[in-house]
């Protein structure tokens, strides 16, 4: 018979392991026109059943012509935005201009896919425009794979919001309507009623709705209330 | 994955004035492999009494038929029509009865109230649980994109026609972000005396 | 080895009859009498609870019980075969309640009560219960009032009025000639009190009688004070 101290003084040792990732909630989305871009994120930080701040923007101005929504890990977006806006400088001082979005986009992906194997927890969207002054939007998975779009919802509401815009910019499952482009307008007002359909079901999305609208002006921004429950 | 998932689904109900609809997907498939296009996932339980099986196809099947004995049983010893309210305790019931060993199906119930003909939607999860809403009930692998959709889309007071438009849409949309649901949607629009059975053509990837 | 050897006490005689009944509705005949009526809008029960004793505290045990919020019943017969009646009957409409939300149809209590007696008739090691009870029950789904009967065989009635118990030929008789389809709940009492009192013997008092009703409001069993209203009333 083993001496026994306790209850549990036969059980195998365990080891705890460490858990690098969080998740922290929020909702991004980009949508781009003939010579916009809107760039939109809730300002909701959370993680579990807590908040830890209600003014909390996920979009990142990089240049004036281009705009990152990042949700994810908060630790692992301030690293890769820190890393970015450094390639950012590094480009301009060896060549004397500002990155292209299509520059940006093709860069976050090699950055994003540097880490393969221990990765950014962080789902980005950017938003822009592109070198004929036209909107753009790209859109990633946490490792690289990315794609040129005209809409992209993602985050933790994004299953919620993707269905809408596939179906109102999309015109998905619409017969017989004409399909129209988007002005800069009507894109802002659909996106604050998205939202405020996201913030309804989704406890990690909701307090303010952060907009960047790009043009050939420069960025401008607008925030809009959200639920705060 | 959860087992809930291995076949996937798409179920809503929507409540409009004096009517209500219940939708579902008509897929059926094994993990990613379709396998059917014309799967049945919601069931009549009366003239105006419907209800949508989303989950493990295996205990829709089961689930259905076992709901249809405790329905019949009932009519028959009691010599009237059940009540949605009443379903609603029924479902809960048998479910709770497997509490440690559960049906895999998440049911949603649509119908009026036979002396009233006020709409009435309710869901339950696997265990028994029930949950009534004024506006409309959603389970099943595309929930996410379908509340979504109909949080956006709903709206009081809608007449059998445009019910029938925005179930529609909701449906069609969600679906087609949906891996695993979709290949066609079937709609029903109950109304007092008539129930409109509408099959809809949808993408088949 | 005891239910190897228990076989049901309610056998057949050669002629048919099933006496073991026959014997329990006797005592049935020669227990205290009880009257129900079913007005329009709704249903009144009535019995007689003389006592042996002036010793007796007369208000402390009652005849007439609440089964469940909407239904009602009264005997005539054995006491205590009442008491494990109406303790099934009270579990029957709480499992019915909980299964589907919702109280009890009055017809339900009834043919779930019956079955339960009619169990008694053909069970090993039982006998039958010396009681006949009357069932008052407001139905929410029909918003109609109903009065039945169940008997120790297990056979059930509806009724529009009936009596019970000892002298229950003259109940009936009596109730023949008063009663009619448009009745009001309120002539309904006057009219139970009075089909006891044809047959009463000595003073009917607030102490000696025991009232219920039922109507949309629910079942309720009358305070001896508003019985003595009624009493007062009709005198």
């Amino acid at each position: 018979m083993i001496p026994t101290f306790g209850q549990n003084a036969t059980a195998t040792p365990k080891q705890a392991h460490f858990n690098p990732y969080s998740f922290n909630g929020g909702s991004i989305m980009a949508i781009a026109g003939d010579d916009f871009a809107v760039v939109a994120s809730d300002t909701r930080l959370s993680e579990g059943f807590s908040i830890h701040s209600r003014n909390a923007p996920k979009t990142y101005k990089l240049t004036d012509k281009t705009v990152l929504a990042s949700a994810g890990f908060h630790g692992d977006v301030l690293t890769e935005i820190k890393v970015l806006e450094a390639r950012l400088k590094m480009y301009e001082h060896e060549h004397g201009k500002k990155m292209s979005s299509q520059a940006i986009a093709a860069m976050l992906a090699t950055i994003l896919y540097h880490k393969r194997f221990f990765p950014y927890y962080v789902y980005n969207i950017i938003g822009g425009l592109d070198e004929e002054g036209k909107g753009c939007v790209y859109s990633y998975d946490p490792v690289g794979s990315y794609e040129r779009e005209v809409y992209r919802a993602g985050g933790s509401a994004g299953p919620l919001l993707q269905p809408l815009l596939d179906n109102q910019i999309g015109f998905k499952n619409q017969q017989g309507v004409e399909k129209v482009s988007l002005s800069k307008d009507k894109a802002i007002k659909l996106i604050k009623d998205i939202f405020i359909s996201a913030a309804e079901r989704d406890i990690y999305t909701g307090d303010s709705l952060h907009l960047k609208v790009v043009t050939k002006e420069g960025v401008s921004e607008e925030t809009f209330p959200l639920r705060r429950d | 994955m959860s087992i809930l998932s291995y076949n996937g689904s798409a179920i809503v109900a929507m409540a409009g004035k004096d009517c209500v609809a219940i939708a579902a997907d008509r897929r059926f498939g094994i993990q990613g492999q379709t396998v059917a296009l014309d799967f049945q996932k919601i069931y009549e339980y009366g003239p105006n009494l419907y209800m949508g099986l989303p989950g493990l196809a295996t205990d829709v099947q089961t689930v259905a038929q076992r709901l249809k004995f405790r329905v019949n049983m009932y009519e028959l010893r009691e010599n009237r029509k059940m009540k949605p309210q009443t379903m609603l305790s029924v479902v809960s019931n048998l479910l709770y009865e497997r509490r440690f060993g559960p049906y895999f199906v998440e049911p949603v119930i649509a119908g009026l109230d036979p002396k009233t003909s006020k709409p009435f939607i309710a869901s339950l999860d696997l265990i028994g649980c029930p949950m009534i809403t004024e506006d409309f009930v959603i389970n099943g692998t595309c929930a996410e994109q379908l509340y979504g959709m109909c949080e956006a889309l709903w709206e009081p007071d809608m007449s059998p026609d445009v019910l029938f438009e925005k179930v529609s849409q909701a449906m069609m949309s969600s679906c087609d972000r949906d891996a695993i649901s979709g290949w066609g949607v079937v709609v029903h629009i109950i109304e007092k005396d008539k129930v409109t059975t509408r099959t809809l053509k949808a993408r088949m990837d | 080895m005891t239910e190897r050897y228990s076989f049901s006490l309610t056998t057949f005689s050669p002629s048919g009859k099933l006496v073991q009944i026959e014997y329990a509705l006797a005592a049935v005949a020669a227990g205290a009498p009880s009257v129900g009526i079913k007005a329009a809008n709704g249903v009144v029960l009535a019995t007689e609870k003389k006592h042996k004793s002036i010793l007796y505290d007369e208000h402390s045990i009652h005849k007439v019980e609440m089964i469940t919020k909407n239904v009602g019943m009264v005997y005539s017969g054995m006491g205590p075969d009442y008491r494990v009646l109406l303790k099934s009957a009270r579990k029957l409409a709480q499992e019915y309640y909980r299964q589907y939300q919702e109280h009890i149809p009055t017809g339900q209590i009834v043919q779930r009560v019956a079955n339960v007696m009619q169990e008694y008739t053909q069970s090993g090691g039982v006998r039958p219960f010396g009681v006949s009870l009357l069932i008052a029950g407001w139905d929410e789904d029909s918003e109609t009032p109903y009065l039945y009967q169940c008997d120790p065989s297990g056979a059930y009635f509806a009724w529009k009025a009936t009596a019970m118990g000892k002298n229950q030929t003259n109940g009936k008789t009596f109730l023949e000639k008063r009663y009619n389809e448009k009745l009001e709940l309120e002539d309904a009492v006057h009219t139970a009190i009075l089909t006891l009192k044809e047959s009463f013997e000595g003073q009917m008092t607030e102490d000696n009688i025991e009232i219920g009703i039922c109507d949309q409001n629910g079942f309720r069993r009358l305070n001896p004070s508003d019985v003595k209203d009624y009493l007062a009333s009709i005198a």
